[in-house]
């Protein structure tokens, strides 16, 4: 009998690596600076092979101080928001939920605020506060969504109008603090459009083990999200704890959003369309949607930093770069399914 | 603050009110030395006739308050936005420039206020109360910062002085680019951490222009970006500016020491070199009579460059 | 053996109880219709027998109370009335998910699991729709698929809230057969709830019937369904007849016009007095 199920076969998996790679060498090879691109090629080899650098240490600290951790963390950033928004889309079974739903990013934007009006010196430290600060802001957000959802019932809805509660709440907050201090009104918004244009290989240090960490969890609850969207009654009935899984698979989510968010700020769309095409591409089982997420978002979103960085002198916010190449992209492949089906 | 200019205050007060006949006399004479009622209007902004000589002015704009200062006209500033950190004397307020309140500055009595920008139709609303409102909009060159001076000296009964801040101001500008060696050099203008820079096409990138820099934030086109682009890492590093102007001292806690700290910024000729020339913030973004420091401050960072 | 067995079985969602002091024993093997009007509590029973709801009294599955979620999920196959399908799984995904009670945490399916989905489908008829998407299947077919899903869990007592929804007459009366035919195969007993009192009376072997969450009738149907429980409890004006093969059936009948006479005319078709 032919195999008729869902699940995630090696030529795809293998396709999407190479598709993954290929757009991670060309992202480096590109740049805002004209080192021309078969210099870069020459440095990469002769780093590999242990030969004389053809780059001087300017154009050398170009490539691996700045152009590759950025393209890294790029791909870290939109491997996160990607399986986790396809995460938070299996646990409320809704196609437009996204990794901000339970107040990831007003928990983030509150602290980054926070930090930025009342100690607008200190942002310039190297070991920035205004990560961290997004990073705990983030996670308190969702903690807090949690606890206020949890005592009003046990269901994803009370859980989803919890989260919009907390995040008017703490959107509140910012708005208030912002006030305080209306000189770094900029640097907030700034911030909350989404950059990466200030990253190095720091980081790529800060995000990597929490993204690592959410991705194999993720990755192994993959088939439980698939019971879960049966809803609360069957995946009880099928023996399993939804609550129990609810919790565990939301907080890696939260976790790898709110790394995503410390280092990148806010950027939208990869979380709620990248699952999608995943979908229309491959297949809707989470076991092929989660870890195709991961290498879908990282292509995604190298490809817009480098649109972001490359198109005009100076920098396009990441956000908006997305949002332009995405919506089109997405509407297009609606269409074509649509044209399949009938 | 307030204590030391009361009596002060009072006693002109009293004079004024001595002066002046109420508003509904058609022959009220006005001024007692005669240089009043006067229509001034800083380049690019409304005019405004001001009947007598302002006794309460409320300046929600930095730049002007510094001006206000320099001119004499302290005593008769009653009230500054949060944003007036200079001079120290000045009576600093919780009122914003940014988004003006009209009942927190009517609560101040003002007859004059002077603000940055009024795109809420705050002089139509404080007209209501009688009180005159004077737009110094943000000076796009140099010559426009000189005229405000002027005017802002005239709206407040010191014309003799506001013309010659202005002369003063021009000849000490022109003095200093005179006397400092013509280099062929670029320069890195950095407004805050994320960054952003200033291109030639601003008000500093004019002033630096005259020394015959070259700003690397240009690029083919200075006005891109209102003349405040945001600059990635490697666009800096790979034109390597000969000198690097931080104007993010106060906001942002950047200094030489942060920016050498920067991943790969230490291969930059200008930090290697120690031409990292930290400014105050405030001297650096303010069209008042400091702009004179502020090119002092870019003539030493030159003539170092060459030593 | 005494497959389920309810005691005094009091429960409800939150304070209030829907359900009080309900009683029954279904034998192994057997087929027990839960009937009454809206709203009388059926569907709460069968959640309560799944463990989805906490009760008072005592249920009894396999002579064992107090199951743990695991075992229950290995012996319980429980399909709710409106079951979610995912709309992008295939018939084959959706009915491994099945195999989930014999599937530790993070296990895949095995060889063996898919086996079992093969011979599930077979047997149900869905094979050539294997690889078909859920929300591609019509509504004959999902009703079989979830009830493809519940067999793969190898359950032996099936609770089945309202399986013929939406199905018409002739796909309803398969899966009946269907189910019939398992149960008899293989042994399973069967709690249903069904919509259709004549359904309910030809392939129950046992009828309990709710109202407003107690049970006022229990037996079998013929002893249950009659003119005046279903006059009592439903207000309906029925009449019960055999059919010429034997079958207990439930016919409506239009109730009286005004000064109790018949609407229809002539003599012939008046309603008898009872």
């Amino acid at each position: 009998m032919p195999d008729t199920r869902t699940r995630l076969r090696a030529p795809v998996l293998l396709i999407g690596l190479l598709v993954l790679v290929a757009v991670l060498v060309s992202a480096v090879l590109a740049g805002a600076s004209d080192l021309g691109w078969q210099r870069v090629l020459a440095e990469m080899w002769a780093q590999v092979t242990g030969g004389q650098s053809p780059l001087s240490a300017r154009e050398a600290a170009i490539v691996w101080q700045l152009r590759v951790p950025r393209v890294l963390l790029a791909a870290i950033v939109g491997a996160a928001l990607a399986v986790s928004g396809a995460t938070f889309q299996g646990v409320f079974r809704n196609p437009l939920a996204d990794p901000y739903l339970l107040g990831a990013a007003a928990g983030a934007g509150m602290a980054a605020t926070l930090v930025v009006v009342l100690a607008p010196a200190v942002t310039g430290w190297m070991v920035g506060p205004l990560p961290l600060a997004a990073f705990a802001g983030a996670i308190g957000g969702v903690g807090l969504s949690w606890l206020v959802g949890r005592s009003a019932g046990s269901g994803t809805n009370t859980l989803l109008l919890a989260g919009v509660a907390v995040a008017s709440f703490l959107t509140a907050i910012q708005t208030f603090a912002q006030q305080l201090n209306t000189q770094t009104i900029r640097q907030v918004y700034t911030w909350m459009l989404g950059g990466l244009n200030v990253s190095g290989w720091r980081e790529v240090a800060l995000a990597v083990p929490y993204v690592s960490v959410a991705a194999v969890v993720l990755c192994l609850s993959a088939r439980l999200l698939d019971v879960l969207t049966l809803g609360d009654a069957e995946a009880a009935s099928l023996g399993l704890r939804p609550g129990r899984i609810r919790l565990v698979v939301l907080a890696a989510a939260s976790l790898a959003t709110a790394a995503a968010v410390s280092v990148s700020g806010l950027i939208g769309f990869v979380g709620i369309v990248v699952p999608h095409v995943v979908r229309m591409l491959a297949g809707a089982s989470y076991r092929v949607v989660i870890p195709l997420s991961l290498v879908g978002g990282a292509a995604f979103l190298v490809l817009a930093d480098q649109l972001a960085r490359t198109i005009m002198p100076g920098e396009l916010p990441l956000g908006v770069v997305t949002a332009f190449t995405g919506a089109p992209f997405f509407a297009w492949i609606l269409r074509s399914s649509r044209r399949r089906v009938s | 603050m307030f204590r030391r200019f009361a009596p002060v205050l009072a006693a002109l007060l009293v004079l004024t009110a001595c002066a002046t006949r109420p508003s509904e006399d058609p022959a009220a004479a006005p001024e007692t030395d005669g240089a009043f009622p006067v229509t001034v209007a800083a380049p690019g902004a409304p005019a405004v006739t001001l009947e007598r000589k302002p006794e309460r002015i409320v300046s929600l704009s930095p730049s002007a308050t510094e001006t206000l200062y320099a001119l004499g006209a302290g005593p008769q500033v009653v009230a500054v936005d949060s944003a007036s950190t200079y001079p120290e004397q000045a009576p600093k307020t919780a009122l914003s420039g940014l988004s003006p309140d009209p009942e927190a500055i009517a609560a101040y009595r003002p007859d004059l206020v002077v603000v940055y920008a009024d795109d809420s139709g705050l002089a139509d609303t404080l007209a209501t109360t009688g009180t005159a409102t004077l737009v110094m909009p943000d000076a796009r060159t140099l010559d426009d910062a000189f005229a405000q001076f002027a005017a802002l000296g005239t709206a407040t009964g010191h014309q003799a002085e506001g013309e010659s801040l202005a002369r003063q101001a021009k000849d000490d500008i022109d003095k200093i680019v005179a006397d400092t060696p013509k280099r062929q050099l670029s320069y890195y203008w950095e407004v805050d951490q994320t960054l952003y820079s200033t291109t030639s096409a601003t008000f500093v990138g004019q002033l630096l222009s005259r020394f015959g820099l070259t700003n690397i934030a240009d690029g083919d086109d200075p006005s891109a970006s209102g003349g405040y682009p945001q600059l990635s890492a490697e666009r800096i590093l790979q034109a390597n500016p000969d000198l690097i102007f931080l104007a993010d001292t106060k906001c942002c806690g950047q200094d030489a020491s942060t920016v050498a700290a920067r991943p790969g910024w230490s291969t930059l000729t200008a930090v290697q070199a120690g031409h990292v020339v930290s400014l105050d913030d405030d001297i650096a973004s303010r069209w008042s009579p400091r702009v004179v420091e502020l090119t002092r401050a870019v003539s030493d960072a030159i003539a170092k460059s060459g030593a | 053996m005494t497959a389920l067995s309810l005691h005094s079985v009091r429960s409800g969602y939150g304070d209030e109880p829907v359900v009080h002091g309900v009683s029954a024993e279904v034998p192994t093997g057997g087929w027990l219709a839960i009937v009454g009007p809206n709203g009388a509590g059926k569907s709460t029973v069968l959640k309560t027998v799944a463990g989805l709801l906490r009760a008072q009294g005592e249920v009894r599955i396999d002579g064992r109370a107090r199951l743990s979620r695991k075992d229950l999920s290995r012996i319980v196959g429980y399909a709710p009335q409106d079951p979610e399908l995912p709309a992008g799984l295939t018939v084959t995904d959706y009915v491994l998910l099945g195999r989930t009670p014999h599937l530790g945490l993070l296990a895949r399916e095995s060889r063996h699991d898919l086996s079992i989905v093969d011979e599930v489908l077979e047997r149900l008829d869905l094979s050539a729709l294997a690889g078909r998407r859920m929300d591609m299947l019509s509504g004959g077919e999902r009703q079989r698929a979830v009830l493809a899903r519940v067999l793969a869990q190898r359950a032996s007592l099936l609770l089945l809230d309202e399986p013929t929804t939406g199905l018409d007459l002739g796909h309803a009366q398969a899966l009946l057969e269907l189910i019939d035919r398992l149960r008899h195969e293989d042994g399973i007993t069967v709690v249903s709830t069904l919509h259709d009192l004549t359904f309910a009376a030809q392939y129950a072997d046992q009828v309990l019937l709710l109202d407003g969450g107690r049970a006022v009738a229990a037996g079998t149907p013929a002893e249950v369904l009659t003119a005046e429980a279903l006059a009592a409890h439903y207000g309906a004006t029925a009449e019960v007849s055999t059919t010429g093969r034997g079958e207990l059936a439930v016919l409506p009948t239009r109730p009286d016009g005004p000064e109790g006479v018949s609407r229809r005319t002539g003599p012939s078709s008046a309603v008898p007095e009872n």
